[in-house]
């Protein structure tokens, strides 16, 4: 018995199996890239956020995925591939963090903060993930906790 | 290949009346290959055994070791051969961004919990980080990868006379997955296993155990059947018992999973519970498109 495809594709390395399955269960959106840079997932809440879900699309290589939602900054410009995030952690092996805005397939703006994380393992990097907080839901929240009386610590 | 089993039971030696048939020592799978080297896969209790049917001739003996959790490594130094100057050992394992293959398994095979330290062992001794690319011994050939366990684990995979064998004794693929509709290429393990004459996979927990046991690293009966079933692997033997299981038990289990994996569609008898001391011979495949060539 078998229903293996004949369409051999490359196993993924396991530290990319585990933060897929990882983004599943999470309600904050995420994306995955490899180590080349290929946007290989992203999860159902970054498909909320895009209005696209991952099934939809499938892989996008690198350079293509950054004009999927067209980050752009405060001064409305776009944001240039090389200095989103997730490129910055997957080329430099170090975090980046960064606030833009972006829009979604039904033309919807979110301003959103995203932290990038490379990952590393004793072979070398095998991509990066990135999550995103939409900054009104920081502000809202900021809003709550001192309409509920708490101070900054 | 020839494949027997010394040892079937995870976590802990479990010796009684209850584990006679199936057997109470840990993981340890001796693989005679085609040119009649032997390879064993693991070092639980089970290669006591191994090592006392070994003469004391001159020989090379090359030990595959899936990770260092205890099961898979308390039998080393209760390994004959390794008490022999005329042995050569190379133990090949995962590496760590923490320390050295050697490093981290002195820690067992020194005091206060062991009487011999490494650099004691009469015996030529090698410590060897398995590549990412596949390497060679003797006719074989080897691949090793990661797995989804805890903490640095492999799965590996011996390809020789046309045959294949994948050992995956510790492995959680469904953890966080759905193994049913999940593309393989993001399913742990899948490379190994892709249709592999004989699968010897996790079989630690009924379904409703595993419910208890997330993320403890082990498999439930149901994906190890899906596991098995996406891969294409023709035979699957269920392995690394849980110490509770009795062999009444063990039976009840191997039975479901024959049932389960008929329903699947599978071949009758292609799903087995692992005993200790079993003898398995894999037959020489035909290497794929050999039959069009015919």
């Amino acid at each position: 018995m078998s229903n293996v495809t004949q369409s051999k594709v490359t196993q993924r390395p396991l530290e990319l199996i585990l933060a897929r399955n990882l983004m599943s269960s999470l309600s904050t959106p995420a994306f995955l890239v490899d180590e080349g840079g290929v946007l290989v997932f992203y999860n159902e809440a970054a498909g909320i956020l895009l209005g696209r879900r991952f099934e939809e699309l499938g892989t996008v290589p690198q350079r293509e995925w950054g004009s999927l939602f067209g980050p752009f900054g405060a001064d409305g410009e776009a944001i240039p591939y090389d200095e989103l995030p997730l490129v910055s952690a997957v080329r430099s092996g170090h975090p980046a963090h960064a606030e833009f805005t972006i829009r979604s397939a039904d033309g919807a703006e979110h301003a959103v903060e995203a932290s990038a994380f490379p990952i590393l393992t004793a072979h070398g990097s095998r991509g990066a993930l990135a999550m995103l907080w939409p900054s009104e839901e920081r502000e809202a929240g900021a809003g709550a906790a001192h309409a509920n009386g708490a101070s900054p610590a | 290949m020839k494949v027997k089993l010394w040892g079937t039971r995870g976590s802990i030696p479990s010796p009684g009346e209850d584990t006679v048939r199936y057997g109470g020592n840990t993981s340890c799978v001796g693989v005679t290959l085609s040119d009649g080297s032997l390879l064993a896969l693991d070092a639980g209790s089970g290669i006591r055994k191994l090592g006392l049917q070994l003469d004391d001739e001159p020989r090379r003996l090359h030990i595959l070791l899936t990770h260092l959790h205890l099961d898979h490594i308390q039998g080393l130094v209760f390994f004959a051969p390794a008490f022999r100057p005329q042995t050569e050992l190379v133990i090949w394992g995962p590496s760590s961004p923490e320390a050295s293959l050697r490093d981290r398994i002195a820690r067992y095979v020194s005091a206060p919990l062991s009487p011999v330290e490494v650099r004691e062992l009469p015996c030529d001794v090698s410590f060897r980080h398995c590549p990412e690319a596949e390497w060679e011994i003797g006719p074989a050939r080897i691949r090793a990868a990661s797995v989804s366990h805890r903490g640095p684990t492999l799965g590996y995979r011996i390809d020789d006379a046309g045959s294949s064998l994948a050992y995956i004794p510790d492995h959680e693929p469904a953890l966080g997955a759905d193994l049913g509709h999940l593309p393989e290429e993001w399913i742990s393990g899948f490379e190994l296993a892709r249709d592999a004459t004989m699968l010897i996979h996790d079989g630690q927990y009924s379904d409703q155990e595993y419910s208890d046991h997330l993320g403890w690293g082990h498999s439930g009966l149901g994906d190890t059947l899906r596991f098995a079933q996406r891969t294409g692997a023709q035979r699957t033997v269920l392995f690394h018992h849980d110490p509770t299981h009795s062999d009444a038990y063990l039976d009840q289990l191997g039975a479901e999973a024959g049932r389960r994996w008929v329903e699947l569609g599978g071949e009758q008898g292609a799903v087995t519970v692992g005993a200790e001391g079993e003898e398995l011979e894999l037959p020489v495949r035909a290497a794929p498109g050999a039959a069009a060539l015919a």
